[in-house]
């Protein structure tokens, strides 16, 4: 099968500390990856890195066969990237907000696709309301629906999760398992143990910006062993 | 506990601008603004073959109002700097929801600490810079820090007054227009029919040759009054219903198609159409600045009739017509767009579009201006130096600071930068403006630097790493 991701070597230091250190792995197409680890081990750095935010310091990336370094943009363009924190323009209505992603991403007629965004994640209703009076669960939802606005083989997720209640976080893993069924890729960071182990395919763990386990997710099933347990004691190995 | 809020705000300050460039080059700003002034104090003695010492120290009045008038809209600002400025921001204008300090309360320090800031940043190094250079210039130094006093007492008429007018804007805009028009007629009538000198008006700069008590208790009350107003009918709550708006992107953009950013323009001007203060925010950080310069002039001017008043005001609406820029990108940061396939360059590209599209009314104004002080001839001329001064210092602005002039700026190697390039070139048209005023039709040929810098800031901030801010 074909890696939609591949980094050799990859590390970025500010100053002194680096937060990703010498990370090499790949990822196949339809999978769906879950990076792993504690507050700060550096998993928002590798998304920032992968979709081309910030430049690595050393090492490289290919993500679907483009080059991070070399053109980002192009990155940008392939993938659908939901952050951790950036929230939609505040001034906008949240219809407004996904048209003025549309036309970025130079998409067409997508009235009906916004609309089964709006429809799937329940937010109808706020369609016509400015995003800064969005909630921050409303928020995550309407950055869900750009990431995914152009169909993208390939999406990246801060964090999913988080603000969203039980409802919508069932509706978005069954979007998500839909999705890479079709042959899509999902590379999603998460500290949350029990979403990766329902969701994921893939795990990789990292801490303090090294990368401390690659694997299916079937093998630890395969051993019994509970992903918490394996978290915690690799963690504390270090 | 409010003086507590105050120096921690203060400290605030400081690390949010010294984490964005260092400390040094922070703390080197007010030092540059006071060795420009020292410098340009040095020179005072060979302008007096232009304007007299007198002349000059009441153009010195006049800036420092519009200093604070530039700078005194918080009215506009007040529940935006509670909500949204910093709304996201772990910061303690924030406090207000999540500790028991009243909203109010945490303005009032977030007030006070900005006019430190403007004070020790601007205000204190311009007349340090001037004392300091007194000895030089034979100029009696008790007579420089009793004029340092009376600039201060202008920079704080013209802040509180702004303040107030704005905070008037923010409860009734036709209320303002009301009070705005009752003013004109009572000044227009006071200096025509009354035969009152304008200059006894200007507080401060008559209480410099004719001191009294009755003019120190008089400006303090202007200070103080509209302030304290403002500050007890300041808008700093949270509306509780959240307002629909129908999709008004669609139509702008398509009314707006003739422009390859037409949805970014679009989403400019419903930036400034929703968010708090609206279109207030270009009435009083532009309009109101330019239509003050305009009273001046036409007051000063009159004392040196040989001077082309149109030219100096076209000069003058350049600056300020550059600044809009500034308005356009205070809050609109790059981080939304970071994750979407955008280059700096191409947010750039929109501001400037946004920008070109504000400055029709910039054209109005200044043919306005130029038929009602009568001066047609010169208006070619004032065009071309409008647009030129507007275009360059806009390029400069670009070239250091990006997508974040008002913060880049406060660092000292970026403003000395952009002060090394756009005050020689202020400093020469004015006189060449004085001079011969026909000189400005050569003035466009500046326009081919500005486009070469404009594309050489493109490539500049699309290099890797954009800032975050």
């Amino acid at each position: 099968m074909t890696s939609v991701i591949e980094i050799n070597n990859l590390t970025k230091k500010f100053g002194d500390l680096k937060a990703v250190d010498n990370v090499s792995f790949s990822i196949k197409k339809g999978e769906l990856f879950g990076l792993l680890g504690p507050n700060g081990s550096g998993k928002t750095t590798m998304i920032k890195m992968l979709t081309g935010q910030i430049k690595p310091t050393e090492g490289t990336a290919k993500i679907l066969e483009v080059d991070v370094l070399q053109n980002p943009i192009k990155v940008r363009e392939l993938v659908g990237i939901i952050p951790e924190q950036e929230t939609p323009p505040s001034f906008l209505t949240a219809e407004e907000y996904l048209e003025f992603v549309a036309d970025i991403r130079k998409l067409e007629n997508i009235k009906e696709k916004c609309d089964e965004w709006f429809k799937l994640l329940d937010f109808e209703d706020q369609r016509n309301a400015l995003c800064k009076d969005l909630s921050r669960g409303t928020r995550q939802k309407l950055m869900v629906a750009q990431a995914f606005l152009h169909e993208p083989h390939l999406a990246y997720i801060d964090e999913p999760l988080i603000n969203l209640d039980p409802i919508i976080q069932r509706t978005l893993k069954d979007f998500l398992l839909g999705y890479i069924k079709k042959g899509n890729t999902v590379f999603f960071s998460t500290h949350v143990l029990e979403i990766a182990e329902e969701i994921c395919t893939q795990i990789g763990i990292l801490d303090k910006g090294k990368l401390l386990h690659q694997g299916a997710i079937q093998e630890l099933k395969k051993r019994k062993e509970h992903l918490e347990e394996f978290f915690i004691k690799l963690v504390k190995e270090g | 506990m409010t003086l507590e809020i105050l120096k921690a705000m203060i400290k605030e300050e400081w690390r949010l601008h010294t984490s964005l460039f260092g400390s040094r080059m922070f703390a080197l700003f007010p030092l540059l603004i006071g060795i420009s002034t020292f410098t340009i104090s040095l020179f005072l003695p060979h302008m007096t073959k232009v304007m007299t010492i007198g002349q000059m120290l009441q153009s010195a009045h006049y800036l420092f109002i519009f200093f604070g008038v530039s700078i005194g809209a918080f009215g506009l600002f007040g529940r935006e700097v509670m909500n949204r400025r910093f709304g996201q921001a772990s910061l303690i204008a924030y406090s207000s929801r999540s500790l028991p300090i009243s909203e109010r309360i945490i303005f009032l320090n977030f007030f006070i600490k900005d006019i430190l800031f403007y004070i020790l940043l601007w205000i204190l190094p311009i007349t340090l810079g001037f004392i300091l250079a007194t000895p030089f210039i034979s100029i009696d130094t008790i007579s420089v820090l009793f004029a340092c006093a009376t600039l201060m007492l202008s920079f704080l008429i013209g802040l509180s007054l702004v303040f107030f007018l704005s905070t008037i804007y923010v409860h009734s805009s036709k209320l303002l227009i009301g009070l705005l028009l009752v003013t004109m007629i009572s000044m227009t009538i006071l200096t025509r029919h009354l035969t009152i000198d304008m200059n006894t008006l200007l507080l401060p700069y008559s209480m410099f040759y004719q001191p009294s008590l009755k003019k120190i208790i008089l400006s303090l009350l202007l200070i103080i009054v509209p302030s304290s107003l403002s500050l007890i009918f300041l808008k700093v709550d949270y509306p509780e219903k959240k307002k629909q708006y129908k999709n008004s992107l669609t139509g702008l953009s398509n009314k707006l198609r003739f422009s390859t950013y037409a949805h970014y323009v679009a989403k400019d001007f419903l930036d400034l159409k929703r968010s708090e203060g609206g279109l207030g925010k270009i009435i009083f950080s532009f309009l109101f600045p330019v239509g003050l310069t305009w009273i001046f002039l036409h007051i000063f001017l009159e004392l040196i009739p040989s001077i082309k008043a149109i030219m100096i005001f076209a000069i003058f609406l350049g600056i300020v017509s550059s600044s809009i820029y500034n308005m356009l990108t205070a809050f609109d940061t790059f981080n939304p767009y970071m994750f979407l396939p955008v280059k700096v360059s191409t947010v750039i590209k929109s501001k400037l579009m946004s920008y070109a599209l504000i400055n029709i009314l910039s054209l109005v104004i200044l043919t306005f201006a130029t038929i009602s002080m009568n001066q047609l001839t010169y208006f070619i001329p004032a065009l071309c130096s409008f647009t030129t001064i507007s275009l360059y210092s806009l390029s400069m602005t670009i070239y250091f600071a990006g997508l974040h002039p008002t913060t880049l700026m406060y660092n000292s190697k970026i403003f000395s930068q952009y002060v090394t390039a756009v005050a020689p070139l202020l400093f020469v048209f004015t006189i060449l403006s004085i001079l011969n005023p026909l000189t400005m039709l050569a003035s466009p040929v500046l326009l081919i630097l500005a486009i070469y810098v404009l594309r050489k800031s493109y490539r500049k901030w699309d290099k890797w790493k954009p800032l975050s801010i």
